[in-house]
């Protein structure tokens, strides 16, 4: 698995041109292409009550558009980087998808939400859809973020993310494909971290033997995963937590200072996001630093 | 809602508060109608000014603003009715949301997410002959799923079988014409002023004996559109495409929804025939059958909803930001509704008796609301008139009991009101929900459609008034 198109739709939020920014060091790891996409929502431009359509509207988003990208499109090709821009009248997720499938990309990059409300989420509704239902590996970056730390409010620049990423593992096969993932990014990553936890289910109503055996074994694929790590030339160090698994992740991320978190992703259905949630969403969702989900 | 909203809505309020002492004369008057002044229809008037001419004048205003100006007309009328007349006016408010607006929603709201259920895929050629079939079936189906669902399941496919096309505009005029307007007369489900009849008292099948206009106004414009259609496929020398192996068989899917829609018709038809007598919600009387409909209809959407794959509905586009569009503009105009139709259905003690006096044959009632359906919504417009039928015959006789007699009595009076409701809601853009909708997705999809006035001034008063003018002699005069 090597990340060699991109595709970054764009809502042209602050700092987004930012969060691009920082993808350009993937150069060095055989990035060739990135697809600038924007999607104009329909509903700013279509079903004007009693009045139709919006055209001069919708030319006048596309021109802006245009001229953003091309900005943006100077920066990328000063770095050797090739890009393509689309614009598009439509709904953002499905329209998303379906250019990632026509253009045949690597790697979805999709930006943050503002923090607010009591549920203190940095994934908006549209990137919970789009990275729920993926089959490309997505990137919610988080270029700069506020978080509380230790009751306090932090702000926090990801400017250099693939510096010393983290991935949290559960064994699955998505997890086996972040694992490959990563080492397509050796030459840029000076540290990286696996982590695996060994969940509340799983360790509630054990007896203290299995849970040993439990805990021998998930080291020994630690160690596997880091030596698969070596092999490629990449300094890898393993990490075992145990507790309820997102906050255990974020725990261990911040202790270690890492740059990223990259998780498999099973792509549940609705049904059982709604009711049971999905690790690596919610680790999306309240983690500080850029995640990369795998599916 | 800004708080620069809310300021002009106290703006307004605090400047209302002494012209409500005006409406006051009534406060103590049981029959609203007989002493509402005749500026208590501003508000309405000013609604539907407010639908005709925003989206002309400031489309960008209005697209984003449309929900205040459904409520500042709502307020402007609203407060000074419950200063003066208190106890009555909520009682008339709540009337009007339990048992119009409410009912209203839930019906448009249930045949949309049904419809946009049901995707039409296939490569389809648009010839003159695939294409009048389209539009037959439509104008068919516009009866049994609404204009609105009738047109979701088939612009796009129309759409998309005539790209090859150069000339598409007039294609989609009559798409509007006879999917979007005309062929909802038939049933209660077909068009939203037909439903509001229904609600007052008119029987489902009543509405079928609009079928001979309909037939002879639907035939005349097919027949025209497949003359249209064959004259520009000729000389446009539109080739056979070659088989390139991309063409796909015709096939429905989320076909199963078909089931939800039968057991939308089915509800609508039990609330007219089933007599399980009355509820009381905040105080106001509703029969349990129409609440049973009600629920029955929302679960037909729920279990659309849940049934149907997301991407299906994604890839008809379905939205809900047209039904949320008009759910907002609806409780406006309902609100603002109320004082014209109390006063109309005094009749000649209300305070336009004027217009009573005025209208008073069936070509008169076809004529004057059709061209107000034309220019205003016609759902409110079929309401006005229906109440202005029942207040010139049978002032002061409860509603459902005036609109039996008006059915036995004066059929011919109720004919040409739906009539005139349902058919000229094509003569503009502005007419009948549906008519910008289709519009706005064939200018998506890249086919030029012709301006407000450039509308009417080609196609509506060129194709669709001589057949009018044809229908009133038939039937009218």
């Amino acid at each position: 698995m090597k990340i060699e198109k991109i595709l970054f739709p764009t809502k042209f939020r602050e700092l987004a041109f930012n969060s691009l920014e920082s993808l350009l060091v993937l150069k060095e790891v055989g990035i060739k292409e990135v697809v600038l996409y924007y999607v104009i929502p329909r509903e700013d431009v279509g079903f004007v009550p009693y009045g139709g359509y919006l055209k001069e509207e919708e030319e006048r988003l596309r021109e802006e558009a245009r001229i953003r990208f091309e900005d943006w499109q100077s920066a990328l090709s000063k770095q050797g980087i090739k890009s393509k821009i689309i614009v598009e009248v439509g709904d953002p997720v499905p329209n998303i998808l379906s250019v990632a499938e026509k253009e045949q990309v690597n790697l979805i990059v999709v930006g943050r939400k503002k923090r607010k409300g009591p549920e203190l989420s940095f994934v908006g509704s549209h990137t919970l859809q789009l990275i729920t239902r993926s089959k490309f590996p997505t990137l919610v970056s988080k270029y700069m973020v506020q978080f509380e730390y230790n009751g306090e409010k932090v702000t926090r620049v990801n400017d250099d993310i693939f510096k010393k990423p983290l991935l949290a593992s559960d064994w699955s096969e998505p997890s086996a494909r972040a694992l490959d993932l990563l080492k397509s990014l050796n030459g840029i990553i000076e540290k990286a971290f696996v982590c695996h936890i060994i969940g509340v289910k799983i360790s509630k109503g054990l007896d203290k033997s299995e849970l040993y055996r439990i805990e021998k074994e998930s080291k020994e694929r630690l160690e596997d995963y880091c030596t698969r790590l070596k092999s490629e030339g990449i300094v890898a160090e393993p990490h075992l937590g145990a507790g309820r698994t997102p906050l255990e992740i974020i725990r261990i991320s911040r202790e270690i200072e890492a740059s990223m978190i990259i998780m498999g992703t099973t792509g549940k259905d609705r049904l059982h996001e709604i009711f049971m949630g999905s690790t690596s969403h919610r680790v999306a969702e309240m983690s500080e630093l850029p995640t990369l989900l795998v599916p | 809602m800004s708080t620069n909203f809310v300021r002009l809505v106290l703006l307004i309020m605090t400047t209302l508060l002494p012209l409500s002492s005006a409406f006051a004369g009534g406060a103590d008057h049981p029959n609203m109608g007989e002493t509402l002044p005749l500026y208590s229809v501003i508000p309405f008037l000013g609604m539907l000014l407010s639908i005709a001419l925003f989206p002309l004048l400031a489309p960008k205003f209005w697209h984003h603003h449309f929900g205040k100006v459904s409520a500042f007309w709502a307020v402007v009328i609203v407060v000074p009715l419950l200063i003066s007349y208190k106890g009555l006016a909520v009682y008339e408010i709540l009337h009007i949301v339990l048992a119009d607006y409410v009912p209203f929603i839930i019906l448009l709201g249930s045949l949309y997410t049904v419809s946009g259920g049901i995707l039409l895929k296939g490569t389809l050629r648009g010839t003159p002959i695939v294409n009048t079939a389209i539009l037959t079936i439509g104008t068919l189906l516009a009866s049994w799923m609404g204009t609105t669902g009738a047109a979701v399941l088939l612009i796009r496919p129309f759409l998309r079988a005539n790209a090859r096309r150069k000339n598409r505009t007039f294609m989609v005029v009559f798409f509007i014409f006879l999917i979007a307007n005309i062929g909802g007369s038939l049933t209660p489900l077909g068009d939203p002023p037909l439903f509001l009849g229904f609600l007052r008292g008119v029987p489902f099948f009543w509405t079928f004996n609009l079928l001979p206009h309909m037939v002879i106004a639907a035939g005349i414009l097919l027949a025209m559109y497949f003359a249209f259609d064959t004259y520009f496929y000729k000389k446009e020398g539109i080739t056979v495409a070659p088989d390139d192996g991309t063409k796909e068989p015709i096939r429905l899917e989320g076909s199963y929804n078909l089931i939800f829609l039968a057991g939308i018709i089915g509800a609508v038809l039990m609330s007219g025939i089933a007599k399980w007598g009355e509820v009381s919600i905040f105080g106001i009387h509703r029969a349990v059958q129409d609440a049973v409909r009600d629920g029955l209809l929302i679960a037909m959407a729920v279990l659309s909803m849940v049934f149907t794959p997301k991407t299906l509905r994604e890839d008809n586009a379905f939205t809900w930001f047209p039904i949320k569009e008009v759910a907002i503009l609806f409780i406006g105009i309902f609100m603002a509704m109320i004082p014209c139709l109390k006063i109309l259905q005094a009749g000649t003690k209300g305070e336009l008796a004027f217009i009573i006096n005025a209208v008073s044959e069936p070509v008169h009632y076809f004529w004057i609301t059709g061209i107000l359906s034309s220019f205003l919504d016609n759902a409110p417009t079929y309401l006005t008139f229906l109440s202005t039928a029942i207040g010139g015959f049978y002032p002061g006789v409860v509603e459902s009991q005036a609109v039996s007699l008006l059915i036995k009595e004066n059929p011919l009076y109720l004919v040409a009101i739906s009539a005139g409701a349902v058919f000229f809601g094509a003569v503009t853009y502005i007419g009948n929900a549906p008519n910008f909708m289709v519009r706005s997705i064939a200018e998506e999809a890249g086919t030029p459609m012709p301006s407000f006035f450039g509308y009417m001034i080609k196609y509506s008063l060129t194709i669709l008034v001589p057949v009018f003018i044809l229908i009133t002699f038939v039937f009218f005069i």
